[in-house]
């Protein structure tokens, strides 16, 4: 470090990088957008994950992003799969593995499009046949990658390209998909939604799934400051409020049932979501009743959400959802 | 790696570090050391939140010495200061401000109880001399930071015992054992004490000038304002400072039966507190305003409010808004005294001033008057400096305007407030003035930027959490010896560290480097050049801003490439 000048040279940035004191499967100089909350995530999984796993990716964003060629920002083995055979193509990477008999585990990386949709009879049959794979979908609520088309992922009353609000309709008019109930069905021993709002839950959800033998999966909300409208500095910010209204329940199913939800400890009204970003600024239009009776509709799914899965937290604790991401000097955080 | 294009479109494989993703940027984020409003606000100069960071990593004595390389009397001022930082503290727009006088106190009181030794080294024996007249809590202060400097000193004081005004604030606030001990402690660092040498009778100001490199003058304000009404006075007049020596001296008072103390100061706060705790039934007459926190404090009594608050617990009446109009004699002993109601209303030209309304006098029975209107400096042995006026001129280091060499501070200087700690901050600076003068180098700049406001903090990453509130005597239990209020105990201290912010500065929370997306915060094993763990890579960060507005603290600002 060179004082005098108050810069730090190449050589010591690049021997600080070399010794940073958490494993990191995904390295810098990657095209991910400015704040974009899936780089995040894939990082944050990954040091929670590695180093010895080995990735399956589906086409989208992350892939795309990650591997330039002839570059690829990951410090892990890793294969670019199809769109909608990243179930398939884990769960022969998985097969292949146990044959050699080597520990090394599976991971299956894909959007919510190679997720929800287009992945989704792929991933059923891994489910179905009892793969010893984790299965991450960052989940952004739209084909970010081919230009912000929706998928059954997107809420309802979201503007896409594809689900643009005018005359006829206010944005996308079917409701997001309850994708975890559905993978949960397959009678899998683990499934659990995280937020890239709160890392220690998510690293702790990882590993969680890292100890299991058989298939497992985690959705991760990874706000898109491109798709969805807001300031990159804002995502985590973003994330944080899709928790906090109930609009995204942060919860844990084992073998079907709810074995644990972040509570919620003060719900704040779904505006304050809302209104951060451009994919729902048709519901704040003046002197509209549709977009009144939206945002009415979209504050009852969150009320919904609320009291279906429990989320309302009884006083304060720890880790909830103004507990679990607390900070204290030195960063010892809780997971 | 170089990526190297061959037939058949196969290259050698590169990471993406090849690949600089800062070249994107159009702002990027700097750790901008900031001061939090708890160092702008003390008069003293202290940064409460680097000490409280100190004590929160379990460093007490470390952390008693970062706040003594400010004041060096911090049992004394954890007990008698208004701490103003406490007002200021972001975290009381979140829940309860940071109880920092009890933190000061507690480590005060660490320090005299296990003995730590002052972080000084006496002067070398050919440094130049400077001299202090006066060894109240300003002339220590300077004293010591003139120590602290490599300078020698020797301080002068009229009386037997170092201490000056300390000594008259009454035991039940700052017991004089504390005083004595902290003040030994101080002096053994290496400061030459000289009592009973009073300016104008064993020194003089031409000699001070001729022998030492220079003089600090910290005299205090030893003559009291002169007071009557209309010309009249009772033959038995005490006023409020000299019976609070005598208390402090002898503890004893003249005889009466009931009092009224005129004005609102400390001294007359005091004095009414321990005529009371005596038996006395006192009235305190003053023409401003008891401190309202929904009024502004403009017109509001200067004695220090929780003083005030305890004053009025205990049984004192406080007449706020009068004035005295008429002393009832019988020949020229009092029987009573007549006052009215006053306030303070603009005249035409907007100036304020004060009326009195006809038509609402009343009579309060009262044996004694005890005037407490404020006290100017004894100007003997100053004549030249004063010219005529009640208080020394300085500029912002201290020194006295038009004098070379001349610095003065505390009590006797025009404009200050009156409490131990900008006493205590006068010396310092001054201090700092004097050192640079004889080493004949630059003055420090004074660091007057905006402190952090609570709205560039990030609240979601932290909890409420309650805060430590000292053990107070109930009324009863109340004498003149015993101190009225406790001190915390070290895991309350501890507690009280965790709650602060550490506004504009590094908490070294990890926030930072955990969120970003792009792996361009890289953490340090040790502190860097700019106070913080962590260093961006300016190579890859694309600017986002998420690090600076997650930053819990504001340490991170964004700024424009």
């Amino acid at each position: 470090m060179n004082e005098d000048t108050q810069t730090v040279t190449p050589e010591t940035l690049m021997q600080l990088r070399k010794n940073q004191p958490r494993f990191e499967g995904l390295e810098s100089g990657h095209r991910a957008c400015l704040g974009c909350g899936e780089a995040l995530a894939a990082r944050l999984v990954t040091e929670a994950a590695g180093p010895d796993v080995m990735i399956a990716n589906a086409t989208g964003c992350l892939e795309i992003f990650t591997t330039p060629w002839p570059e690829s920002a990951w410090r892990l083995p890793w294969m670019h799969s199809l769109f909608e055979n990243t179930g398939a193509i884990a769960a022969g990477m998985e097969a292949a593995l146990k044959a050699q008999g080597k520990p090394t585990k599976v991971l299956a990386f894909a959007g919510d499009g190679g997720t929800f949709d287009i992945g989704f009879q792929s991933l059923s049959g891994m489910l179905e046949r009892g793969h010893n794979v984790l299965f991450v979908c960052f989940d952004n609520e739209a084909y970010m990658n081919t230009g912000i088309q929706s998928s059954s992922s997107t809420p309802h009353a979201a503007m896409t390209t594809t689900s643009p609000p005018g005359s006829a309709r206010m944005g996308k008019q079917n409701l997001k998909k309850d994708i975890l109930s559905i993978v949960a069905a397959h009678h899998i021993p683990y499934a659990a939604t995280a937020s890239v709002a709160y890392p220690s839950d998510l690293r702790k959800k990882i590993r969680r799934a890292m100890e299991i033998e058989g298939p497992t999966f985690i959705q991760i909300h990874s706000p898109c400051p491109l798709g969805w409208g807001h300031d990159g500095a804002d995502s985590i910010k973003v994330a944080r409020l899709a928790v906090q209204t109930g609009l995204f329940p942060v919860i844990e199913l084992e073998s079907r049932e709810m074995i644990g939800s972040m509570p919620i400890r003060n719900p704040k009204p779904v505006t304050d979501y809302l209104v951060l970003q451009q994919r729902f600024r048709h519901l704040f239009q003046q002197g509209d009743v549709r977009a009144i009776e939206e945002l009415a509709h979209i504050q009852a799914l969150a009320d919904h959400n609320i009291k279906h899965f429990k989320l309302r937290g009884e006083g304060m604790d720890a880790q909830d959802s103004d507990g679990a991401d607390t900070v204290c000097r030195g960063g010892m955080r809780w997971a | 790696m170089e990526s190297k294009l061959t037939r058949g479109g196969f290259a050698y494989p590169g990471t993406t570090l090849v690949y600089k993703t800062g070249s994107w940027r159009i702002q990027r984020p700097v750790h901008t050391h900031r001061n939090a409003p708890c160092h702008s606000a003390c008069p003293a100069g202290e940064d409460p939140q680097a000490y409280l960071a100190l004590l929160d990593e379990d460093k007490p004595r470390e952390a008693w010495e970062l706040l003594v390389s400010i004041n060096p009397l911090p049992a004394i001022t954890g007990r008698v200061c208004p701490h103003p930082c406490e007002s200021v503290c972001n975290r009381g727009q979140y829940d309860e401000p940071l109880a920092i006088h009890s933190i000061e106190r507690y480590l005060g009181d660490q320090a005299l109880a296990k003995n730590w030794a002052y972080p000084v080294s006496p002067a070398a024996e050919n440094a130049p001399h400077v001299a202090v007249v006066g060894a109240g809590p300003a002339g220590l202060a300077s004293a010591y930071h003139l120590i602290r400097h490599g300078l020698q000193v020797t301080v002068f004081d009229e009386l037997s015992e170092a201490g000056g005004t300390l000594f008259t604030i009454p035991d039940y606030r700052l017991p004089r054992e504390i005083v004595r001990k902290e003040i030994e402690r101080l002096l053994d660092t290496g400061i030459s004490f000289k009592s009973r040498h009073k300016l104008g009778r064993e020194i003089h100001l031409p000699e001070l000038q001729q022998e030492y490199a220079a003089v600090f003058l910290a005299p205090g304000v030893m003559k009291s304002n002169e007071w009557s009404v209309d010309g009249v006075t009772p033959y038995d007049l005490h006023e409020g400072l000299h019976l609070l020596k005598q208390w402090s001296d002898v503890a004893s008072l003249p005889a009466m039966k009931s009092a009224a103390v005129i004005g609102g100061g400390n001294t007359a706060i005091d004095i009414a507190r321990i005529l009371n705790r005596n038996g006395v039934d006192t009235h305190i007459v003053i023409h401003s305003s008891l401190p309202d926190p929904d009024k502004p404090a403009a017109d509001d009594m200067r004695a220090i409010p929780r003083e005030i608050e305890q004053a009025l617990e205990e049984g004192v009446q406080i007449h706020d808004h009068h004035g005295v109009k008429r002393l009832i004699l019988r020949g020229e002993k009092l029987t009573g005294i007549e006052i009215l109601r006053m306030r303070k209303l603009p005249d035409e030209e907007g100036r304020l001033h004060r009326v009195a309304f006809e038509g609402t006098e009343s009579i309060l029975h009262v044996d004694q008057v005890i005037p407490a209107i404020g006290q100017v400096v004894d100007a003997a042995g100053m004549e030249t400096l004063l010219d005529g006026k009640s208080y020394f001129s300085v500029d912002d280091w201290g020194q006295i305007e038009g004098k070379e060499n001349i610095y003065a501070g505390g009590d006797a200087v025009e404009g200050n407030g009156g409490t131990v700690t900008e006493a205590i901050g006068n010396g310092r600076i001054a201090a700092e003035a004097i050192a640079a003068k004889l080493r004949q180098q630059q003055l420090p700049t004074i660091n007057k930027s905006e402190p952090v406001h609570f709205n560039s903090l990030n609240m979601e990453y932290f909890e409420p959490s309650s805060r430590v509130e000292q053990v107070i005597l109930s009324v009863e239990e109340r004498t003149c010896e015993t101190e009225i209020e406790g001190g915390i105990s070290g895991l309350q201290a501890a507690h009280e560290a965790n709650r602060c912010f550490a506004c504009g500065n590094c908490l070294r929370c990890d926030n930072c480097w955990t969120l970003c997306p792009d792996s361009a915060v890289l953490k340090t094993n040790e502190v860097t050049f700019d106070g913080s763990f962590y260093v961006f890579d300016y190579d890859y960060c694309k600017g986002c801003g998420l690090c600076a507005s997650e930053c819990p603290t504001g340490y991170i600002s964004m700024v424009n490439e």
